[in-house]
């Protein structure tokens, strides 16, 4: 929250509002989430699959389709003195900010592109709104950023079939940065692919966003590529963020009985694993989840207060903060 | 493009067989501009010529030279085709694209405007038609009628594709992007749609000229206007049949028959011409 963030979520609260033969459903796959992200920081998100993470990042985005549906709670971003808040911003406004400043490499971006298009016509049906100018200087501004990115120019005029998943991936990557952006949502961008093309991606990614010095909100459930990539990184469980600390500390220092058990389920290179026990349980339904701390059902630590209220985000050391009335004394 | 083509010519028969077929009914038809007779008048040449050297598909009981009379029917045919295929493609593209993308209640109202074009049995409509028109029913109103009536199963097929293309991902990127519907629909959404309406549009054709024939054989159009179910419908008045004027008859069925082959061969390799996946395939297979 100081002033050199670049985007500040307060109280987020985004559910799936359904509403069908007089039966309302809401699924709360984003509650009370709040963090913020500083200039030129890679901020990691972490968390299993169904717990809400493509969910945050699509309101962020700005991208929001009914069902889903902001209850509460503001998204600030900071662009350079360009102030907006997107719980609140209008088609235009999104319109102005959308890739210029703000830009979105979408779940299974190996598909971001139109099989049936030339590479090149991505490139102006999607950014050249944004730049403006005569198509051919446009093309050589793309050019010359695909060439930075390892690419060859030829690529352009390919069609995405014809490219490996690696090339598709680093065109997906070059069509989210080619209008250097402040701030880059990438949500999952590397799933898709083997360690070694990941490697590769992962570490063009950070050179991208070294060299045009953007933000970046970075989604994956694999911890490793978190550890190669992010500076601090986040935990999500059941819609909420449970713990958020730099990297290195949490991966050195888990507080969270969830975290604990998520960074102790990784091999590590010369430690024997000691036989853990498995966490029992299941994540829970988000169309009906537990009361207070959503995680009390299956934790080892689980007290009275636990199932009563839901526990704050505190901070317990520099930039360390989780949410859980087992850890770092009383609430 | 000229490479594709040549390449397809090479390798792929049904698209070189389809292309000759039309090639041999295009120049017939063009030939109809050189006519020697204005296509409607009779007694021009002596009647009930068979197949000779002067008259090489021998001449009618009208006193019309069957050759001539074929160019001027198969020219006027082919046009009715494809302005009916023209127009009702742009009802399918339109109205299939918008309702598959635009989802909810845009969708539920034009799919039930949709299936209701499907249920109904298109014949019986057009010989009302032809019996509310009368003397009215020309050409090109019998085909901006066929046209409203023929586009409905093509927008189903069309709505299919682009309720899966909606949830693409690069659908998702073009609209975080700031493009408008129209313009994800035209540019992202079009390529995908071509292929399918492109073969569609050869058994549009087909269909349109089909019912064409069926319907000027039976008299249910406009009989001053030479086509090829005409020529037809006036052998059948002249009892060519029974006559012996075989030739009469022989000549436009087959020359119809030569259309429909060439449409349908190229309806079936259009697709390879068209998606570059398949293309390749078929080209470096």
């Amino acid at each position: 929250m100081t002033d050199t963030s670049v985007l500040n979520v307060r109280d987020l609260r985004a559910h799936y509002v359904l509403s069908a033969f007089g039966i309302n459903r809401s699924v709360s796959a984003v509650d009370t989430v709040s963090f913020s992200i500083g200039r030129n920081e890679i901020y990691g998100l972490a968390g299993e699959s169904s717990s809400g993470k493509t969910t945050l990042i699509r309101t962020i985005a700005g991208a929001i389709r009914p069902p889903l549906r902001i209850l509460s709670g503001t998204i600030e971003f900071d662009f350079a003195g360009k102030r907006i808040a997107m719980q609140a911003a209008t088609q235009n406004d999104l319109a102005a900010i959308r890739w210029k400043h703000l830009s979105y490499v979408m779940q299974g971006s190996m598909s971001v592109l139109n099989p049936v298009r030339r590479v090149r016509h991505s490139f102006v049906d999607f950014a050249h709104r944004h730049i403006g100018g005569t198509i051919p200087d446009f093309l050589n501004t793309v050019r010359a950023h695909i060439e930075r990115l390892d690419l060859a120019p030829r690529v352009l005029n390919s069609y995405p079939h014809e490219l490996s998943g690696g090339m598709r991936q680093r065109v997906a990557i070059a069509l989210a940065t080619i209008c250097r952006p402040d701030f880059i949502i990438a949500d999952e961008p590397t799933t898709a692919l083997d360690v070694v093309v990941q490697k590769s991606v992962l570490a063009m990614i950070r050179s991208v966003q070294r060299e045009i010095g953007s933000s970046m909100l970075f989604v994956t459930h694999d911890l490793s590529v978190h550890a190669n990539l992010t500076d601090r990184l986040g935990i999500m469980y059941a819609g909420r963020i449970v713990e958020e600390a730099p990297t290195a500390e949490l991966f050195r220092n888990p507080l969270h009985p969830y975290t604990r058990h998520l960074v102790a389920s990784l091999p590590r290179i010369g430690v024997v694993p000691p036989v853990t026990t498995d966490l029992a349980g299941r994540p829970p339904s988000l169309a009906d989840p537990p009361s207070g701390c959503r995680f009390h059902p299956r934790c080892p630590l689980a007290m009275p207060i636990c199932a009563d209220q839901p526990p704050s985000l505190r901070t317990v050391a520099n930039g360390h903060r989780v949410a859980c009335f087992a850890v770092g004394g009383a609430a | 493009m000229h490479r594709t083509i040549l390449d397809l010519l090479r390798t792929n028969h049904a698209f070189t067989a389809g292309v000759v077929l039309l090639a041999i009914v295009i120049v017939i038809a063009l030939l109809s501009f050189v006519s020697p007779y204005p296509p409607n008048d009779a007694y021009v040449v002596p009647p009930d010529v068979p197949p000779c050297w002067a008259y090489p598909l021998g001449t009618n009981s009208r006193g019309q030279d069957v050759f001539w009379q074929l160019s001027v029917g198969i020219r006027n045919t082919l046009a009715f085709g494809i302005t009916v295929a023209a127009i009702s493609r742009c009802l399918a593209l339109a109205i299939g694209m918008t309702a598959g993308y635009a989802g909810g209640m845009i969708d539920r109202v034009l799919m039930s405007v949709n299936d209701t074009f499907i249920v109904i049995p298109l014949f019986p409509i057009l010989v009302l038609f032809y019996f509310v028109m009368r003397d009215r029913m020309s050409w090109a109103l019998l085909a901006l009628v066929m046209a409203c009536l023929g586009w409905a199963y093509d927008a189903r097929l069309i709505r299919s594709v682009a309720l899966s293309l909606r949830t693409r991902e690069f659908t998702e990127t073009a609209i975080f992007s700031g493009m408008t519907m129209p313009q994800v629909l035209l540019r992202e959404h079009l390529p995908f749609v071509l292929p399918i309406v492109f073969s569609t549009t050869m058994n549009n054709i087909n269909w349109s000229i089909g019912m064409e024939v069926t319907l000027s054989v039976l008299g249910f159009t406009d009989i001053n206007t030479p086509t090829i179910g005409v020529m037809l419908y006036w052998a059948n008045q002249h009892t060519a049949m029974v006559a012996g004027i075989w030739w009469w008859i022989a000549a436009p069925v087959a020359l119809v028959v030569i259309t429909f082959l060439g449409l349908f061969l190229l309806a079936v390799s259009m697709n390879e011409f068209i998606d570059p996946r398949s293309r390749l395939n078929r080209v470096r297979g």
